[in-house]
């Protein structure tokens, strides 16, 4: 007998999944459960997490599209690698640097043609009229962000964004508060010249 | 210090670290313009709500893939052994032997109940629950099918009719789209 397993993705049918004050199982809990063999587990950690990094993305790579490959991407390897997942409580974190990996593999690959047009497909929330304005300034703030270094880019991303203080985001990045205010401050300067020619 | 850098304490107020009042007055005009940079700043959330069906599908393809590799040499040896030996002399059941197994599993946070209902169980939404997968909000029900195309839909909660995202679909006619599964 031949054996054909049929995934279904399903919809998103109520609100965040996994909350573990709703009794709903611990990272470490699904990853133990999916290294044991139960594979299709393994989905209650991409429902949980693909939206917590998908604006960082976004941000990162200056297009939807190009955010939903690359957390499809990182979903995937992070499977292959479960194993090397060291602590399976602190799965999100490790998966969030195989997802910044990504993303800066993907810009090195693109380097060439960093692609300012893309950056208009960056959605912005606002599209009435009144917003108009807004949005402009928000597209010409993503165009000048494509302009920035990887590293600067993220760092402005991971503060002004995600909202993160230096010191968490050191903490995530394994760096030191000093040298991500100093790629920061650069990036300012470079945001600011950029947007007075954008002017 | 070039006119596109920002002041130093300008920095700080785009670092949160001091207000535009703490800025001397020859500085507000350009903390002005620092805020006003931040002000542009999107932070409109992005949901990606593809993306679990995607990676799933993805892990599923290759499993498959790999499957196939496994049972090459051993479905090619087995062809080998009833070209040499003919026919066999108590072959299978041939209905058992025609039979797939197929797995069904839907991802569905907050439902109380899944089922799927297809043309192998005349559409009943009571026929074939899924059952749910340890305390996650994945509904498991594995099934054995005669080859051929059939169609389907996941029922949630008695009401809800979802098509299968990963599969083919066809307009039933009455304004619904049934999942299409070929074995």
């Amino acid at each position: 007998m031949s054996v054909l397993t049929l995934f279904t993705g399903g919809k998103r049918l109520h609100a965040e999944t996994g909350d573990p004050r709703r009794g709903a199982p611990s990272d470490g809990e699904v990853v133990r459960a999916v290294l044991a063999g139960d594979r299709e587990r393994y989905a209650v950690l991409v429902e949980r997490y693909r939206d917590r990094y998908a604006r960082y993305a976004a941000r990162m790579l200056g297009s939807s599209d190009a955010a939903e490959d690359a957390v499809q991407d990182a979903f995937v390897r992070a499977y292959d690698q479960l194993a090397q997942c060291q602590d399976p409580n602190k799965f999100v974190g490790w998966f969030f640097l195989i997802l910044r990996n990504r993303c800066f593999a993907e810009q090195r690959k693109s380097r060439s043609h960093v692609s300012l047009e893309a950056a208009s497909s960056v959605p912005t929330g606002d599209r009435s009229d009144a917003g108009t304005e807004t949005a402009e300034r928000r597209r010409a703030l993503q165009e000048a962000l494509m302009g920035l270094t990887a590293e600067q880019r993220e760092v402005f991303v991971l503060k002004h964004v995600e909202g993160l203080s230096y010191i968490q985001i050191a903490e995530r990045l394994n760096t030191s508060v000093p040298s991500l205010k100093m790629r920061m401050h650069r990036a300012y300067d470079k945001l600011r010249e950029q947007l007075r020619d954008h002017a | 210090m070039t006119k596109s850098e920002f002041d130093p304490q300008v920095k700080q107020l785009l670092d949160g670290e001091l207000t535009l009042a703490d800025l001397p007055a020859e500085l507000r005009q350009e903390g002005e313009e620092a805020l006003r940079l931040l002000a542009a700043v999107d932070r409109e959330p992005l949901s990606l709500p593809a993306v679990t069906w995607r990676v799933m599908a993805t892990l599923e393809r290759r499993r498959q893939r790999r499957l196939t590799w496994l049972l090459a040499p051993a479905l090619a040896a087995a062809a080998a052994l009833v070209l040499w030996f003919g026919r066999p002399a108590n072959p299978p059941a041939a209905a058992s032997s025609a039979m797939v197994t197929v797995r069904f599993v839907l991802v569905a946070p907050g439902a109380h109940q899944v089922s799927v209902a297809g043309t192998f169980n005349r559409w009943d939404p009571s026929a074939t629950p899924l059952v749910r997968s340890g305390s996650a909000d994945v509904w498991v029900a594995t099934l054995s099918l005669p080859p051929g195309q059939h169609q389907y839909a996941f029922v949630v909660d008695g009401v809800r009719w979802v098509p299968d995202p990963t599969a083919p679909a066809i307009d039933d006619g009455f304004g619904r789209r049934n999942s299409v599964l070929t074995l």
